[in-house]
């Protein structure tokens, strides 16, 4: 066990420069001229553009650039964004609201869909399955701004909930994120539950389950102690990959109730072509999944007594 | 009829009064007309160091303007009063002689010098500090067209340290307006306090500056992500004495938000209404704002597109803006905060007229358009498709459609928009002149002169010239209006704008409104030329 994770550690890193590698080169490729954006409608001399160029390394070839920016990474030094502001205090400053929303709304996601889910499985045609089908459908076909907004002016403002309000800002709590990790959890939790649903729902016929019905155990153990934990292995996998996209993804939940997350912070450095922040933030991102996929895989081996890691 | 000053305010005496009463509460007995209250208002995460010539953003700009004083501020109506300098006078317009107050101080205590004024416009010059605030500096003798000196070179030739309170600044050309350009707060000073050992500001300052304005940074100061919050400078005394008790730039990075904040009483003024409100924000439980204000939008044919140069070109150029229902547009995608061109300056400005000769090729007109385009058509007949290039990030994509679409419509040609995912993109193609299409373009002024709005955009080799126009009878004639003063600079900027109406190097469209919003409970909401609210005379 041991030495599968090393092993899987240590695959990480060569997937951890390539990746930096590849999203350099796509912020080379990025059409404009980042320098053009911090002037706006102003000229600019050559003496001052070579400045500002030879700054953040922009007069280099993108493989120079590349290798300057893992030399600095070795040392915790992601550069400094056009602000002049350390990439990492950006990233300190943005990471951790953006965690806390996204293990809300993973939380929020897996404790409803996994409940509901299995409920709906167990009555498989009843009405309690009828109606979660239509309002997970609801749910998924409807744009996140939509239920944003809503949430925002009939909880937010019209109800004038003091612990639930319509805007976080920077300075944040977690009381405060509580809208907005449901609202960004909704669409997800509709996806999880209808694969609760069908994962349980088909259990429910499996060999094992009639073995362990035909030995007498109650409905209640069979279904938490043998159809459940071998239902939750695609859920499983699927919020472990939801976890790093909402992380990153959050960028409308983020404008709509205003936290100043990750998803922005990447977002306004892509219209400005900053590549430090960018890739710094990619990189991260990439490790999260990398790091959700290998406790994914250590899930399953818990949950399925039929998986042994060596 | 001539506007001498600003249209929406047509009760200038009674502004004036306001200010006097203000002015006489706010020494010693401050239960009139002074609170203590903090006025929330929306700003964003500055994207550069708190350093005057180092911000040209929002975000960090209007903050800025309220922690220094320059040597003049801006009334609201444009006109400006000294506050720094005692005087700022010339006899040729070319060499101005600057006398400062006494008495002066930034809040760390040290005084405000001719020194504090030149150290620091010669660091935003130098090209080795990269300012991006230094082409203000292009007018002064010493500096090249974006306002650096040489390099290696690290102060500006044409200003000179006379004594603790006097310098003169040495101007390239006579220039009679000069010091209306002085309140921007690129030309805001510095004290000892910001440079470091080794001559550059200091990234501490940048955080954490010392200013000498109405209001200082609080204890919290700048908050990176959250707010930037100040309250009022004991030691001031200038003409911006603030009627509150401090501010906060609560930080959105979608206006949206800050909207939905400002309706839920979390937030007192708005300076820009999102668009998903514009069509109702007059109907909310808000008090609304809406305008003439000081921006300047067209879109420039350049004179390299095939079929728009010489007199086919005037012809076509003249069609295509008989072609655009500008009324239409403003109304339908603005939802009236846009108010349709009449000239290529902006209403807000002293001088300003709807009278300019030429300036009906701006009024909406199908059969004219058709026919001026026919008259073309016999010199060279047309070909391809007219296209209007516009940035995806900036929410342009509505009206290019709208207008090319008219154009399409009134003309019977092919035309489109060209998107460009970002702002910087379409620059790039725009600065290399490597763009085979028209382009959108606009203009905020740096000083409210009407000149700045003609000279940098239209003047033979001028840096924002960016469709190459070039007219030796214009460029004359503007020259003339820089060096005259009163009414007879006022009809050489009329003839200068004549000129500009028979060639249209740019389509004039309309003016960006001033469209925000303020809590109902927030009083004294006045905006300034520069479209930002007077922050200092906010009370609550």
């Amino acid at each position: 066990m041991g030495w599968y994770i090393l092993k899987r550690i240590v695959q990480t890193i060569p997937v951890i420069v390539f990746a930096t590698l590849i999203i350099y080169a796509l912020v080379f490729l990025r059409p404009g001229d980042p320098v053009l954006n911090l002037f706006g409608d102003k000229p600019v001399s050559e003496a001052t553009r070579a400045t500002i160029e030879s700054q953040y390394n922009l007069d280099k070839p993108f493989i120079v650039q590349w290798l300057l920016f893992l030399k600095g990474a070795v040392t915790f030094d992601f550069g400094t964004s056009f602000s002049g502001q350390p990439v990492i205090d950006q990233i300190q400053r943005a990471f951790p609201v953006s965690v806390t929303l996204a293990l809300m709304a993973v939380a929020f996601e897996a404790v409803f869909a996994i409940i509901i889910g299995t409920y709906a499985g167990i009555r498989r045609g009843g009405w309690f399955d009828g109606v979660s089908l239509v309002v997970s459908l609801v749910i998924v076909a409807v744009p996140i701004f939509v239920i944003g907004f809503l949430f925002q002016i009939f909880i937010g403002i019209k109800a004038g909930i003091d612990w639930l309000p319509a805007t976080v800002g920077g300075d944040w709590t977690v009381t405060d994120l509580i809208m907005p990790a449901i609202v960004l959890g909704l669409t997800s939790l509709a996806f999880a539950m209808r694969l609760t649903r069908g994962s349980v729902s088909e259990n429910l016929a499996a060999d094992h389950v009639r073995t362990a019905r035909a030995k007498g155990l109650s409905e209640g153990k069979v279904v938490r102690n043998h159809v459940l934990r071998n239902s939750l292995i695609p859920v499983v996998t699927f919020l472990g990959a939801d976890l790093g996209t909402l992380m990153a993804g959050a960028i409308v939940t983020e404008g709509i109730f205003n936290i100043p997350g990750i998803g922005g912070l990447a977002y306004s450095a892509i219209l400005k072509g900053e590549s430090p922040t960018i890739v710094s933030v990619v990189t991260l991102m990439v490790l999260i999944y990398v790091v959700m996929s290998l406790l994914v895989d250590l899930l399953y081996a818990w949950l399925d007594p039929r998986i042994r890691y060596a | 009829m001539r506007l001498t000053r600003r249209v929406r305010l047509a009760g200038v005496a009674l502004a004036a009064s306001a200010l006097v009463l203000s002015a006489c509460g706010g020494s010693d007995d401050d239960s009139g007309e002074a609170t203590d209250a903090i006025i929330s208002v929306n700003g964003s995460e500055p994207e550069n160091p708190l350093i005057p010539t180092a911000t040209n953003e929002t975000g960090g700009g209007n903050p800025i303007q309220n922690l220094f004083a320059g040597l003049v501020s801006y009334n609201a109506d444009g006109s400006t009063t000294n506050e720094v300098a005692e005087s700022i006078e010339s006899d040729d317009a070319t060499l101005w002689t600057v006398t400062l107050n006494d008495g002066w101080t930034f809040t760390d205590g040290s005084p405000v010098t001719a020194e504090s004024f030149v150290n620091a416009w010669n660091y935003g010059a130098d090209p080795a500090n990269a300012q991006l605030n230094a082409y203000f500096f292009y007018p002064i003798e010493g500096t090249n067209d974006e306002g650096n000196t040489p390099e290696g070179v690290s102060t500006i030739s044409g200003l000179t340290v006379v004594d603790d309170t006097t310098f003169t600044i040495k101007l390239k050309k006579p220039e009679s307006d000069f010091p209306l350009r002085l309140g921007y707060s690129a030309y805001f000073p510095l004290p000892e306090a910001a440079f470091g050992p080794d001559g550059k500001i200091t990234s501490e300052y940048g955080e954490r500056p010392i200013g000498n304005g109405p209001y200082m940074l609080s204890d919290s100061g700048w908050e990176h992500d959250v707010q930037i919050s100040m309250v009022t400078n004991p030691d001031y005394d200038g003409a911006r004495n603030p009627a509150n008790g401090g501010l906060t730039f609560k930080f959105y990075a979608d206006l949206d938000a800050a909207y939905t904040d400002l309706v839920g009483g979390d937030l007192d003024v708005l300076d820009t209404v999102p668009d998903s409100a514009l069509a109702t924000f007059e109907s909310d439980d808000v008090q609304a704002f809406n305008e003439a204000g000081s921006v300047f939008q067209s879109f420039t044919i350049p004179e390299s597109l095939p079929h728009f140069s010489g007199e086919e070109g005037k012809l076509r150029r003249q069609a295509i803006s008989y072609a655009i229902n500008r009324e239409e547009v403003t109304d339908k995608i603005f939802d009236g905060t846009r108010t349709p061109a009449e000239d290529f300056t902006a209403p807000v400005l002293d001088g300003w007229t709807a009278d300019v000769e030429g300036n009906e090729v701006l009024s909406f007109d199908e059969t004219k358009a058709q026919e001026l385009w026919a008259e073309a058509d016999a010199i060279s007949p047309w070909t391809g498709s007219f296209q209007i290039a516009y940035n995806t990030d900036g929410g342009h994509k509505a009206w290019v459609d709208a207008t090319t679409n008219q154009i399409k419509n009134a003309l019977g040609i092919d035309s489109s928009g060209a998107p460009y995912a970002t702002f910087d993109e379409l620059r790039a193609k725009v600065n290399d002149k490597t763009i085979t299409t028209a382009f959108r373009t606009g203009w905020q002024a740096d000083y409210p002169s009407m000149l700045n709005y003609l000279g940098p955009l239209y003047g033979t080799g001028a840096g924002s010239n960016d469709g190459d126009y070039s007219n030796p009878e214009f460029d004359a004639t503007i020259a003339d209006a820089a060096s005259t003063e009163g009414d007879d600079r006022y009809s050489l900027i009329e003839d200068a704008q004549a000129i500009l109406f028979t060639d249209l190097p740019a389509i004039p469209l309309w003016y960006s409104n001033i469209a925000a919003a303020a809590a109902t409970d927030v009083d004294n909401v006045e905006f300034t030329w520069q479209n930002l609210p007077d922050y200092y005379k906010i009370t609550k």
